[in-house]
C-alpha cells in the first residue's frame, strides 16, 4: 500500500507543477502505477532510503535519487541501485511466501490479520471522531 | 562439466525484484480472502522537468513514516506489525529539528529487516546535508506524512489535494517520496 500512495501522491504533485522522484523497494507497484521517476533499490520493504547503519549507502542512495530527478529523459524513468541487499538473493523468496507456510501458520496469519484490521478499524474511527 | 548458468555467469532465478502484486494476491488468497486487490495502474505519466537548477531548488520530503506514539503498542525496532500506530491524515513536520518516525504500521519485510535505524526511510538528515553542500538549493521548510490507505479513491481525492496545498504553501518545487 506504502509504494502505492507514494506513487499516487508523486503523479498528483507532477501533474500539478511539482517535480518528484519515488524511492522505493516494490518496483512491480510503482511502475504499474506509473510514475515519472523512479529510484529502484533491490532491498527488504523498509530499505528504500540505503542500508541500515551505513551512512555511506545511504548518502549514495540518495544521491543517485537527486541524479535521477534532475536528469531523467522522460517520465517512467527507473534506474536499479547498483548496491546489492545480501550476496545469497534468497531473502526474496520468503516475503508474504504462502507456499512457505504451514497450514497452522496460514491460521495464525489469517487470525492476526483480521485482528489487526479490527484494530485499524478502530484507529480510524477515533481519528475521524477527534476531527 | 559445469552447466551453462554457471558458464554464462548468470544469476540465479530467483535473483530478480520480488513480485509483489502476485505474491500478495497468491498470500490473501491462501489465507482464504476472496476478490483480489486491484492495484492502481494508468497507461499515461505525467511529466514536468526541474524548473531551475537543483541547486537552486526547493526540496521537500514525504514519508509514509508515522510519528512515534506512546502508548500506541510496539513501535519499535523489530516490532511485528502494529496497526494502533496507524496515522489517516497529512501531517507535516519542522525539517530544522529531528524526528521520531517509526514505520511499524506498514507492511515492511519483517523477516529480513528490523527498522532499527530511521536513516533507510527518512533521510532528512542527508538531504541537510545535501542543502550545507550546495547539491541542493534548499530543504523546504517542512516535511510531510502521508497516509497509506487501501482506498486510492480517499488517497487521490483527500490526501493528494492535501500534499499539493501545502507543497504550494511552502514553494516547494521538487518532493523526495520515500515508501515503506
Amino acid at each position: 500500500m506504502c509504494h502505492q500512495t507514494v506513487s499516487l501522491a508523486a503523479r498528483y504533485l507532477e501533474k500539478n507543477g511539482v517535480t518528484t522522484i519515488v524511492m522505493g523497494c516494490a518496483k512491480d507497484i510503482v511502475e504499474y502505477c506509473g510514475v515519472p521517476r523512479f529510484l529502484f533499490s533491490d532491498f527488504p520493504l523498509g530499505n528504500a532510503a540505503g542500508r541500515p547503519k551505513d551512512p555511506e549507502s545511504q548518502a549514495s542512495t540518495l544521491e543517485l535519487a537527486l541524479r535521477v530527478l534532475e536528469s531523467a529523459p522522460a517520465p517512467r524513468t527507473t534506474v536499479q541501485s547498483p548496491l546489492r541487499w545480501a550476496a545469497d538473493p534468497s531473502w526474496k523468496l520468503d516475503y508474504s511466501n504462502i507456499e512457505r507456510l504451514s497450514p497452522e501458520e496460514i491460521r495464525q496469519r489469517r487470525e492476526e490479520f483480521d485482528r489487526q484490521k479490527q484494530i485499524a478499524k478502530t484507529a480510524r474511527n477515533e481519528a475521524r471522531a477527534a476531527q | 562439466m559445469i552447466g551453462t548458468d554457471e558458464y554464462l555467469g548468470f544469476a540465479p532465478e530467483h535473483d530478480a525484484p520480488i513480485p509483489y502484486m502476485q505474491r500478495i494476491r497468491d498470500y490473501y488468497q491462501g489465507l482464504g480472502y476472496g476478490a483480489p486487490y486491484r492495484w492502481a495502474h494508468y497507461a499515461e505519466v505525467p511529466f514536468q522537468p526541474l524548473k531551475k537548477p537543483l541547486a537552486a531548488s526547493r526540496v521537500t520530503l514525504i514519508t509514509t513514516a508515522a510519528p512515534y506514539q506512546p502508548g500506541k503498542g510496539d513501535q519499535g525496532s523489530g516490532a511485528p506489525y502494529n496497526a494502533a500506530a496507524k496515522f489517516f491524515t497529512v501531517y507535516s513536520g519542522d525539517t530544522a529539528i529531528d524526528h521520531d518516525l517509526r514505520i511499524s504500521h506498514v507492511a515492511i519485510d519483517r523477516a529480513h529487516t528490523t527498522a532499527e535505524d530511521s536513516g533507510t526511510w527518512f533521510p532528512l538528515p542527508q538531504l541537510r546535508r545535501c542543502a550545507a553542500t550546495g547539491r541542493i538549493g534548499e530543504v523546504a521548510p517542512r516535511f510531510y506524512g502521508a497516509p497509506t490507505k487501501r482506498s486510492q479513491r480517499t488517497t487521490i481525492e483527500r490526501d493528494c489535494p492535501e500534499l499539493l496545498a501545502q507543497c504550494r504553501a511552502d514553494n516547494v518545487d521538487a518532493a523526495i517520496l520515500v515508501a515503506n
